[in-house]
């Protein structure tokens, strides 16, 4: 006599759940170990010796300790960069998160087709950061560009918005802001729908206007959604390369850390100072990502 | 109508919320119609004069723009298979399998998905230039897969605990292996889950700069992104050839996000809020 719970075959022959879980969680660990673990390794291992490519030690690497660190903490372009991205994260994050709750809070309004708001937050999201880069950097055009004629319409004066290297930070941080806020809007969105109706009912019954069953019901029923949002965008506003890169065509009078890692190692070849670089931007976005997992484990506790 | 009245103010809404979100596309849309002597006048016109198809066929004549679609096309289909192939098996396997210090594998999955994308480009391109793979499509499908494992796996995840576990142990107990059961059953009852882990790997590919731009930088080998990008410096006056370029990049991509839009977003917001 056979009980039905043995004739269930366990997938190849007799292979156990524990073997089974192993063998298909290994692809996934191979792809990211070969592309996201081992590079950081090597790049750890490599900022520990002086390496260009463009002198001897590109083939024989000396050990030098961290004298490349050393150095970084006396460059000053590197100082530079960090303050850039700082800048950058400062401005485009509460820009995006700000600008973001607002089009949740507009596109969260009872509309009966959806459809073009759910697009007009999409649209932004899907297109390539480089491509708009360009678009943004065609419409701050001094010459040619919309901005600046809606300011002469207004009675303004033209302005060098990529000459001028205030107006250029302003520039990519607003182009940034538009880019960034739509995906901001919807994850505040999906959060903005889980607030269950019956809070504003009640609010309403006992003579709260919109203003208070915003202040006291809509935003604390938010703080979750806004913070998850505000990590990831410092997450990935810290990593800012492709808009400043597009919109200088390639130069660097605005230099972010992106920029100057990808320049040391890939343009000047100086491996190992590049690697360096590299490692210091990695530590400050690896704090991050530990603030970022002990709250999502704080939430699900 | 009057003021007051709510209908005036939802259209007001929504005309901001589509205004914001289209305004750029439709620019460039109206600036690919455009000639040069419009474009260089001041001041500016706003719709085309006289509207012409000249920078389209130049776009797909002098400039490699076909070239550089296809390229896009095959590093970000390659991409998507390897990542959702893998990401399904590590899915089921999470969603499914008691599998010990689980809560750890997703951390290391977000953390990595967290990894500044530069820092991993200096060890990839000497690996790249090590194994001679240096323009070859390889060496980007690879790196592209991977950095979308951790939001493909977490989308299928949520797909997976949501198919009922009789099913599958119905199967089962009819003489299915348990990958069997997961080819058969889990697998046709989770496409929409599929789908949209496709979508988010496949757009994730298509939009992707720094490591296209280092990996596969001769011009035969550029993908859409770079390519274009590229064009600011190859002509004096780029503008009209590029605004064509991009029209022509994001027709595509526009299309899969309006027909398939709810999908995105819900996952998108998986991906997201629950990562």
């Amino acid at each position: 006599m056979t009980q039905p719970q043995s004739r269930i075959r366990r997938s190849f022959g007799d292979l156990s759940e524990r073997a089974l879980a192993f063998w298909l969680l290994v692809p996934a660990a191979l792809l990211l170990g070969l592309v996201a673990l081992y590079p950081v390794g090597r790049l750890l291992y490599t900022s520990l010796f002086r390496r260009r490519l463009t002198d001897e030690t590109g083939n024989s690497p000396v050990f030098v300790g961290f004298q490349n660190f050393v150095q970084a903490f006396s460059d000053e372009r590197f100082w530079t960069a960090l303050w850039n991205t700082l800048l950058i994260v400062l401005v485009t994050v509460p820009g995006a998160l700000v600008v973001g709750l607002l089009l949740a809070l507009l596109a969260n309004l009872p509309f009966r087709v959806k459809w073009p708001i759910r697009l007009g937050l999409l649209l932004p999201w899907a297109l390539p950061l480089v491509f708009a880069g360009l678009i943004f950097r065609w419409f701050f055009d001094s010459q040619y560009g919309v901005i600046n004629d809606v300011i002469v319409r207004l009675g303004g004066e033209r302005l060098l918005w990529v000459t001028t290297p205030e107006l250029l930070f302003w520039a990519i941080c607003l182009s940034i802001i538009w880019k960034s806020s739509s995906f901001v809007a919807l994850i505040l969105l999906a959060g903005l729908q889980v607030i269950p109706k019956e809070l504003y009912e009640s609010a309403a019954v006992d003579g709260a206007n919109r203003w208070q069953s915003f202040w006291r019901i809509t935003l604390p029923l938010l703080i979750p959604a806004i913070l998850v949002a505000a990590i990831f965008r410092t997450i990935t506003a810290f990593q800012t390369f492709d808009i400043p890169f597009a919109m200088q065509n390639g130069g660097s009078s605005f230099e972010t850390l992106a920029m100057y890692v990808r320049t040391m190692s890939i343009e000047n070849l100086n491996f190992g100072y590049g690697s360096a670089l590299a490692v210091l931007m990695f530590l400050i976005s690896f704090v991050v990502t530990l603030v970022y997992l002990r709250y999502v484990r704080g939430a699900d506790d | 109508m009057k003021w007051d009245n709510p209908r005036i103010w939802l259209w007001v809404a929504a005309a901001i919320v589509v205004v914001n979100g289209f305004f750029p596309a439709v620019w460039i849309l109206l600036t690919s119609f455009k000639t040069e002597s419009e474009l260089t006048r001041i001041p500016i016109t706003w719709l085309p004069e006289n509207p012409t198809f000249q920078n389209y066929v130049q776009a797909f004549t002098n400039a490699p723009i076909m070239r550089y679609f296809l390229n896009s096309l095959i590093v970000a289909g390659g991409a998507t298979l390897l990542c959702v192939f893998v990401s399904a098996l590590a899915a089921y396997a999470l969603a499914r399998l008691r599998i010990p210090n689980k809560t750890l594998i997703f951390s290391l999955l977000v953390g990595i998905s967290m990894f500044p994308t530069v820092t991993l480009l200096l060890p990839l391109f000497e690996m790249v230039l090590a194994l001679g793979l240096r323009n070859n499509y390889i060496a980007l499908i690879l790196p592209h897969a991977a950095l979308s494992i951790p939001v493909a796996t977490l989308v299928l995840v949520s797909f997976f605990q949501g198919i009922p576990k009789d099913l599958e142990s119905a199967a089962m107990v009819d003489g299915c292996s348990r990958l069997g059961a997961l080819w058969r059953i889990v697998v046709p009852l989770s496409a929409p889950g599929v789908f949209t882990a496709s979508i988010l790997a496949f757009v994730n590919s298509w939009d992707e700069f720094l490591l296209a731009l280092t990996l596969m930088p001769s011009q035969a080998m550029r993908t859409l992104p770079v390519g274009i990008q590229f064009l600011q410096g190859e002509y004096s006056f780029p503008w009209p050839l590029i605004s064509a370029a991009l029209v022509i990049a994001l027709v595509p991509v526009a299309l899969v996000i309006a027909i398939f839009q709810e999908r995105v977003v819900g996952g998108l917001t998986q991906g997201g809020v629950k990562g």
